[in-house]
């Protein structure tokens, strides 16, 4: 890749924005996962206490 | 393995723990191979010059567009034929991951399209139809966050889905059945593909890296959805009890 090149900024951003996008959607759903996991263990205890 | 067998959550969710390692590792190498081919190993067009190397993420971005639509229309199927209940799990999860690859394949489109055709956007059929397919996924979406009862947020969510599927060949075939500034299909073709070696395999490599991404975020959004899911019941019993 030249990055001299004539529009060697499209690419650039093309590049950046599937990154920002792809990577910022993969992070919003493993901290979606591992909040709703907790919380569900959490409940799930919680009642297991109060049955006991 | 049967798709009833798939139908108890708690076997979903040990066949999805024990499969996402390997699917991470598979994405992680796809894409350092395919990012690799990219933008290092593939020449630049002798038209386009590196301008072409926008074609290895608008692409495959736009074949997930359109795959991942197509898994949600057949899951609303099974949800609505089969009532298996993990589909409609399926379904609801594969839509903010299909919208923002084809939210990536209409912006690295423009990116493409304003150097090589002049313009950031033109009103031409692949256009059309993939701002069209944009528009399925947001109105699925805002269905699901609409709807406060979730059996019948389901049920208007898989006609939509299923009525929506229509536009999928639309976009696929728009190059062919109209006129357009979009080149005719160079990769799936009858005759084999039109593109050179030195673009294709890096283009491919792109493509089931995307894949692969997919396929682990759905399974964790998929995990996600199901631990909502149930928290929301121990809420419910929990209010009957009181």
């Amino acid at each position: 890749m030249d990055f001299a090149a004539a529009h060697a900024g499209f690419v650039i951003a093309a590049y950046g924005l599937s990154l920002v996008v792809l990577g910022g959607l993969s992070a919003h759903i493993l901290l979606r996962d591992r909040r709703l996991r907790a919380a569900a263990r959490r409940l799930d205890g919680e009642r297991g206490d109060t049955r006991a | 393995m049967t798709m009833q067998y798939l139908a108890n959550p708690t076997r979903f969710l040990r066949l999805a723990n024990a499969l996402l390692p390997y699917l991470w590792a598979l994405t992680a190498g796809l894409l350092v191979i395919g990012l690799y081919g990219a933008l290092v190993s593939s020449p630049p067009d002798y038209q386009q010059g590196e301008t072409v190397r926008i074609m290895y993420v608008h692409v495959p971005a736009a074949w997930m567009a359109l795959f991942v639509y197509s898994v949600m229309a057949l899951a609303s199927a099974v949800a609505l034929i089969f009532r298996h209940p993990l589909a409609d799990v399926a379904a609801k999860t594969a839509a903010p991951l299909g919208a923002a690859f084809c939210f990536l394949a209409l912006a690295t489109g423009s990116l493409w399209g304003k150097p090589m055709w002049g313009a950031w956007w033109v009103w031409d059929a692949r256009l059309a139809s993939m701002f069209v397919l944009m528009l399925l996924y947001l109105g699925y979406m805002a269905i699901w966050a609409a709807i406060e009862e979730p059996h019948r947020a389901a049920m208007v969510a898989r006609i939509v889905a299923l009525v929506g599927f229509i536009n999928v060949p639309i976009v696929k075939f728009s190059v062919d059945w109209w006129n357009s500034l979009h080149q005719p299909a160079s990769v799936f073709r009858m005759d084999g593909p039109t593109i050179a070696a030195p673009m294709l395999w890096p283009l491919l490599v792109m493509g089931l890296a995307y894949t692969f991404l997919f396929l682990s975020l759905h399974l964790v959004a998929m995990r996600a959805e199901i631990a909502a899911r149930k928290i929301r019941q121990i809420q419910i019993a929990e209010i009957g009890e009181r």
